[in-house]
């Protein structure tokens, strides 16, 4: 009799350690791309989210369960997107979904998301598009040309005394998105446009681009260009001794960007969602944590990575539950305060209520020239 | 012959009970992706194997039937069952467009001229915003209806049953082709060109209906790849299709029906599995084709022939 | 009138670049019939090496050249004799099957090892703007185009005046006659492929000093040398030269007056234009293949 009840005891004592030991995470999805020419970047991203998910499981997770990333490299195709999604959605069984970084790959993975049901928040894809197709299950933590284009171009066209502009982008969603939008404001505020040129990723040599820029005539120029690219163009600039006012949108305020350029960043204004030099307190608690992690200073990309888990957390919370449609729910109430201000939601996916900078480079470091508040 | 016709008649069978027994999406996803992969290997298999030059732009057929489908759909509203065989049309008139010129070249020459016309399809797509929306692409390519009602399961397992019945056409396509009098004069002309032009055969002429009909195949895939991710974009002109497709002939064997298929899925799996080893998935990709070019350069169609060959009797 | 001229500068700098590209694999694709799809991965390698000897070890700029010649030459022949010997009795495509599995292979190690970031070789002379009249070029620029020519004048001094380079021609004309008259053949085509490596790599190092050097290039670079090679003719020097040539100063015209985005597609049609036109190439010396 006493050796049965020690029997059963010990069993039911293991299959609770068991149970427990077992508990299952909560599994959020991520694409990003991790190798092809703007690896650099959506590596960026993925620590920030990392960060964000250690910081998380430390403080217990969520719905008590400890919360794991399951990583696919979309390599910013959207073909090659899809299948990653449609992997971590069934090998993975992921709640949620965060990518894919370049808006094109984006907007090939909504239409997945929705068929799953399954929420997909981006922190970096800026084509206005994205947010006017009516899914409900997508949503932007960050913001879009438009809206940059319009809360900035007053400013660069009266600081930078602007009459005649060129523009110069990279040739793919990004770039043409942004030329698009900026020189639709910059016109509307007097500015001509000298010369429109796009350039294909991995150009190595701009010496033909740059001579046309010389013929031009103009008195600035506008770039939209990721890392690799831009740190290329500029430095090439420099040599070409071509001595023109340089502004843009892309990963110019960060690190990566400014380290590669060398001498040649100084000047540059660019206006991006974030700086590691805004001077928010919840800013200085991010950078503090991410240089003691990375040995570096966030970026934009950093950011948006980390703000998309925490918003993505607090939204599983809220919800008390990991059920697509309840997460979805939970998510358009969201009030987050990130390093980069506060973030809500409108009816269409589209954050609003947080800061976005204008910085100029001076001796490497982005300097805030001004800030804007992202209106609903 | 007739093992591998009795082989493909099994795959088919197993091809057709398969779902019922695994009701997986992810597995149905696959499926689908194996499916369209038989159908682009045979269509380069048609080329390498029995014309015996190396198309490096077969890319180009597959692509355009993609636009092709997005555009009628998106454009017109038109369904799935006109722009399917309306992405093999076009797919079929390029194919006489690039054919007529570059096969008058060949070995490398073609190879490399091939390859060009692909590249310039692909600097066209992206760059003709009005048409194709540049690198943004053409989103949203709409399911059939019937499908689109359906819950994930149905609608991949409808897909992969259009995708079952599609190779299985194109199978028989092949099969026909191959054992009709334009099959045997292209086999023909690939043993030995001077002869068969000696026997009265037309190697441009012969040539030139092989690469059609491929590049119609190739059409079919590209329309039913549309409808089923739903996103077309310049990409699809990638020369990493074209890599693939490579692969997966010369692995299963070149000049058989049934390599082609063995291919496929063997490609399809052998990616799908490496996706687990992340960064170092390409690499070793790469060291497998090395290997399997130095040690079964006949592919694995070859290789069991070559054991029939030498069986005792 | 400034810019045409600037235009036609870029366009001459850059084809001497091209055509120091394409030398390697006229070569290796007119000797021995094999299309080297690996040939813009080794460039690639060589422009990595190039940075990591200049910027980690410290080496100077031209015995990291050095280096990166002797060593890329020598991997080549082992690659040659290795794997491409195999499967040199074969069909064509076979060998056209290895050498893309080895591009996948090599541009995606070269990723793992060296990362995304691209580098750059370091240069001794500086890269501040140097004016010839209305023109930029820069010193650096202009050193290595003159390197350049100097490493084109090598390789054809090597193979119009030494024996060894006889050999070749003779492989080159008739594999058969050669073998017959003695000529190793075999050890002819290992030295053929580590001198088409050893090129590729040291255009890597050379043009890594003023581009970057970064594993994803490869591509782009094997096809912009094949349509040189294509366009000046298999195995000829003066081809590759020219067809470099013509093909630097074409980009830069279309791109500096029509549009910069869609100038790959330039090199394309030409190679179109001239399969239709003139198959063999400019300067091909070669007949009709039956």
């Amino acid at each position: 009799m006493l050796l049965r009840t020690i029997l059963i005891g010990a069993a039911s004592a293991m299959l609770i350690s068991a149970a427990q030991a077992q508990a299952p995470t909560v599994k959020i999805g991520l694409i990003q791309p991790l190798t092809g020419s703007v690896a650099d970047d959506g590596t960026a991203d993925v620590n920030g989210e990392k960060l964000a998910v250690e910081e998380r499981n430390t403080r217990g997770g969520v719905l008590g369960r400890q919360i794991e990333l399951a990583i696919e490299d979309g390599q910013c195709k959207p073909a090659i997107s899809v299948n990653a999604a449609e992997k971590l959605i069934q090998r993975d069984k992921v709640v949620a979904l965060s990518g894919a970084f370049c808006s094109s790959a984006t907007l090939a993975v909504m239409p997945v998301a929705e068929n799953n049901k399954l929420p997909l928040i981006t922190g970096v894809s800026s084509n206005p598009q994205l947010t006017e197709k009516g899914n409900h299950w997508f949503f932007r933590a960050d913001e879009n040309d438009a809206l940059l284009a319009k809360a900035f171009a007053k400013i660069l066209t009266q600081q930078m005394h602007l009459k005649k502009v060129a523009y110069v982008a990279v040739n793919d969603d990004f770039g043409r998105g942004a030329v698009d939008q900026f020189e639709k404001a910059m016109t509307e505020l007097g500015a001509t446009t000298a010369m429109k040129e796009y350039f294909e990723h991995g150009t190595t040599d701009f010496y033909t681009l740059l001579a046309k820029l010389k013929a031009s005539g103009a008195d600035g120029v506008f770039m939209a260009t990721e890392t690799q690219d831009g740190s290329i163009f500029v430095k090439q600039k420099a040599e070409f001794g071509l001595d023109l006012k340089v502004f843009g949108v892309g990963s110019w305020a960060t690190d990566d960007f400014i380290t590669l350029a060398g001498s040649a960043s100084e000047g540059i204004y660019a206006a991006v969602p974030y700086a590691y030099t805004m001077t928010t307190p919840e800013n200085k608690a991010f950078v503090e944590t991410y240089k003691a992690r990375y040995k570096g200073s966030p970026g934009e990309y950093s950011v948006a990575g980390y703000n998309v888990i925490n918003i993505l957390v607090d939204a599983i919370a809220r919800a008390g539950s990991t059920e697509g449609e309840k997460i979805r729910e939970a998510l358009t109430k969201t009030d987050f305060v990130g390093p980069n201000g506060r973030f809500e939601f409108d009816g269409k996916g589209q954050a609003y209520g947080f800061s976005v900078v204008l910085v100029q480079i001076t001796k490497g470091i982005p300097m805030v020239a001004a800030s804007a508040t992202i209106e609903p | 012959m007739r093992l591998q016709r009795n082989l493909i008649l099994a795959a088919f069978a197993l091809g057709v009970v398969l779902p019922l027994l695994l009701r997986d999406e992810y597995l149905m996803h696959i499926g689908v992706l194996i499916m369209f992969s038989i159908m682009l290997a045979t269509s380069f298999n048609l080329i390498v194997g029995y014309v015996g030059e190396f198309p490096l732009g077969q890319t180009a057929f597959f692509g355009i039937g993609a636009y092709t489908a997005a555009l009628l759909s998106l454009k017109f509203g038109a369904p799935a069952y006109v722009t399917i065989p309306a992405g093999g049309i076009l797919g079929g008139v390029f194919g006489l467009l690039i054919g007529s010129i570059t096969l008058r070249l060949r070995g490398p020459f073609f190879v490399i001229v091939t390859l060009c016309f692909a590249e310039v399809l692909q600097l066209i797509a992206n760059n003709w915003i009005a048409l194709t929306n540049g690198p943004m692409g053409l989103s949203g390519v709409p399911k059939p209806q019937w499908i689109e009602s359906q819950d994930v399961l149905g609608q991949k397992t409808s897909f992969y049953y259009i995708g079952l019945l599609m190779a299985a056409v194109t199978l028989h396509l092949a099969y026909r082709f191959v054992n009709s009098n334009v099959g045997r004069a292209a086999i023909a002309m690939r043993e030995n060109r001077l002869v068969a032009q000696s026997v009265g055969i037309w190697p441009f002429y012969f040539g030139l209906l092989t690469f059609i009909i491929a590049a119609i195949l190739c059409g079919f895939a590209g329309a039913f790849y549309a409808h089923y991710i739903s996103f077309v974009g310049p990409e699809v002109f990638d020369f990493s299709v074209m890599a693939s497709m490579i692969i997966m002939v010369l692995v299963g064997g070149k000049g058989t029906l049934i390599g082609p298929v063995f291919g496929a899925i063997l490609v399809v799996l052998l990616e799908e599995y490496l996706r687990d080893f992340k960064e170092l998935r390409l690499s070793i990709f790469g060291l497998v084709v090395v290997a399997i070019v130095i040690f079964l350069p006949r592919g694995l169609m070859g290789f069991v022939r070559r054991q029939k060959l030498y069986k005792p009797k | 009138m400034d810019l045409l001229l600037q235009l036609l500068a870029n366009g001459l700098v850059n084809g001497t670049f091209y055509a120091l590209s394409a030398l390697g694999l006229t070569l290796v694709f007119g000797l021995m019939r094999v299309v080297n799809f690996a040939h813009g991965e080794m460039y690639v390698i060589g422009g990595l090496l190039g940075w990591a000897l200049t910027g980690v070890v410290g080496l100077d700029f031209f015995t990291s050249l050095a280096v990166v010649v002797f060593g890329m030459g020598v991997a080549g022949w082992l690659i040659d004799r290795v794997l491409v010997s195999r499967v040199r009795d074969q069909d064509e495509e076979v060998g056209l099957l290895l050498m893309i599995g080895l591009s996948i292979f090599l541009a995606n190690s070269a990723l793992l090892v060296f990362g995304t970031t691209p580098r750059r070789v370091l240069s001794p002379f500086p890269t501040k703007p140097f004016f010839l009249g209305p023109v930029v070029v820069t010193q650096s620029r202009l050193f290595v185009v003159a390197l350049c020519a100097a490493l084109i004048v090598a390789a054809h001094l090597l193979i119009q005046k030494t024996a060894l380079g006889q050999a070749m021609r003779a492989t080159f004309q008739d594999a058969m006659a050669a073998r017959l008259a003695g000529i190793r053949t075999e050890g002819i085509y290992g030295f053929t492929f580590g001198l088409g490596t050893a090129l590729a790599g040291a255009a890597g190092t050379l043009l890594g000093s003023i581009y970057v050097a970064e594993p994803t290039n490869g591509g782009l670079i094997s096809l912009k040398a094949f349509v040189v090679v294509i366009l000046g003719g298999l195995g000829s020097f003066a081809g590759a030269i020219t067809g470099g040539l013509i093909l630097g100063v074409t980009e830069a015209l279309w791109g500096g007056f029509v549009s910069t985005n869609s100038v790959d597609a330039i090199g394309f049609a030409l190679v179109i234009v001239m399969l239709l036109v003139r198959p063999y190439g400019l300067f091909s010396k070669r007949g009709e293949r039956p």
